[in-house]
């Protein structure tokens, strides 16, 4: 009796007599995966006639080079003709074209090369040799075995990395396992030569205060990020990315600094033949020392010989981080250099 | 009236018979995925058999092989009209890549029986297939049942 009711209840839900009357599929199945491959597309004007898409099909009625007929202007055009009945949509031919641009486009492109993940990604990942310490916790993090260990080194076999970025999480070491932006080199040259430009710009502004400095103080500022941030995304607008490689940028970045205190300096010309670069000259009609700031290496040489503390030599780091706010900011920190006192 | 009856009830329930006659399976599984829930081939009146007596219409798949070179005609003859033969994916229409120099597949399947559709692919996508044998197959079955009751008379 009980199941005589439980069908009763079954067939009478709104849901099965909708279904029955009036079933339709999902629209989705129609639509096709972004990464699938359909049959290839031609582009006739940019085929050279070489032949290899023919040679890598493995399906042998499946593509044809043909030429159109000649004519008084010009001979006719080689080009390849797929037969849809016939291939089966590997994208080999696309794949192996060796025309730029490409005659044949078929989906996403593979590349079956050792420098190209299989996986489209944004970042490669490398061991840095000189920091990794060896201890492998990257190979058992590893889910598909990418890290490889040859000649007592850690190596990415990077036709296996599926870019999960699981060695990155597990690296003890900061910096010996690196996921870099392999794509827009010349934009990330842009912000990394815009981020330094700025910050030194913004620390030489501030030289009258460094003057003043003691030998055993710190110098401490901030500058806000923000504004840097949204200049560099006008130069690549990718958030992610930016944000790594100024991120990167800031905290490695040492900028070295040069005072010059003319008033105390009494002309004593020491420091003119110990400069590498003939930075520092003599202007003997103005009777003044001139030092010109565009060949100036800031070795320091100059600040060790002169006798009189004319030259002072500092030293900035900077870092990014949050403020109370939650707002970013780059630290700055100047240190003025002992090498003086310590030679003394 | 009665012919009019006729061409609803052909047109809205379809019996499809699978025959692959040598091939991969790689359409019959796509296929087979027809079956399932998302796709769900049967709210459209398609029901799949496996006895050519039954069917309407023929899906044949694979590159047509030595053993099947009669029994093809022997189930085509055994299909009764109107029926209509729909060849899935590429090796029943050029052999794919089983027609190697010194194969032995005798594709295409046209060679022995007529085809009325072609799907490309390789396999052709399940969405491919339900387009087509829904798009070909109720109006070329009515079609020849019309002339098939037209010769009766």
């Amino acid at each position: 009796m009980s199941s005589l009711i439980w069908y009763i209840y079954e067939f009478a839900r709104k849901t099965w007599i909708d279904g029955f009357f009036d079933a339709k599929s999902k629209e989705d199945i129609a639509h096709k995966p972004d990464r699938f491959r359909d049959f290839p597309n031609v582009i006739k004007e940019n085929c050279i006639g070489c032949g290899s898409c023919t040679a890598s099909c493995p399906s042998p009625n499946a593509i044809k080079l043909v030429r159109d007929s000649d004519n008084e202007e010009s001979t006719g055009l080689i080009f390849p003709v797929i037969n849809k009945s016939a291939c089966i949509r590997c994208g080999f031919c696309a794949e192996v074209c060796p025309s730029t641009p490409k005659t044949l486009e078929c989906g996403e492109n593979h590349f079956i090369r050792e420098e190209f993940n299989i996986i489209p990604s944004k970042r490669k990942y490398i061991v840095d040799d000189y920091l990794c310490i060896r201890c492998k916790k990257c190979m058992d993090a590893c889910e598909v075995g990418a890290i490889e260990e040859i000649d007592d080194r850690l190596v990415v076999n990077q036709s296996k990395c599926i870019s999960c970025g699981k060695c990155l999480e597990t690296c003890p070491v900061k910096g010996a396992m690196r996921g870099v932006f392999v794509n827009n080199l010349e934009e990330q040259k842009k912000i990394i030569n815009l981020t330094v430009n700025t910050l030194e710009k913004y620390i030489e502004s501030k030289q009258d205060d460094l003057i003043q400095l003691g030998t055993d103080k710190l110098f401490l500022d901030e500058l806000k990020f923000k504004p840097i941030f949204d200049e560099s995304l006008t130069i690549l607008n990718d958030e992610e990315v930016v944000h790594e490689v100024l991120e990167d940028a800031i905290n490695r970045l040492k900028i070295r600094i040069i005072t010059w205190d003319g008033d105390n300096c009494k002309k004593c010309q020491m420091c003119i033949p110990d400069c590498p670069t003939g930075a520092i000259s003599f202007d003997s009609d103005n009777d003044t020392i001139v030092r010109d700031k565009e060949k100036c290496l800031r070795c320091s040489i100059c600040y060790q010989t002169c006798p009189f503390g004319v030259i002072k030599y500092f030293l900035a780091k900077f870092n990014l981080d949050t403020n109370d706010n939650d707002e970013e900011v780059i630290h700055i920190s100047v240190k003025a250099s002992q090498l003086a006192e310590r030679r003394a | 009236m009665l012919k009019k009856l006729k061409d609803i009830v052909r047109k809205s329930s379809i019996h499809v018979c699978i025959v692959n006659c040598g091939g991969c399976n790689g359409c019959d599984v796509e296929l087979v995925a027809l079956l399932s829930p998302r796709y769900d081939l049967e709210q459209y009146g398609i029901y799949v058999h496996n006895n050519p007596r039954e069917a309407d219409v023929l899906l044949v798949t694979g590159a047509v092989t030595e053993q099947w070179r009669d029994n093809l005609r022997r189930i085509y003859a055994k299909t009764p009209e109107p029926k209509i033969v729909v060849a899935v994916g590429n090796c029943p229409q050029s052999g794919d890549v089983f027609a190697q120099e010194g194969g032995r597949v005798l594709a295409p399947v046209s060679d022995f029986i007529p085809v009325d559709a072609a799907i490309p692919g390789c396999p052709p996508r399940p969405s491919e297939i339900l387009e087509a044998v829904l798009t070909v197959a109720p109006g070329a079955l009515a079609a020849k049942g019309r002339a098939q009751d037209a010769r009766k008379d």
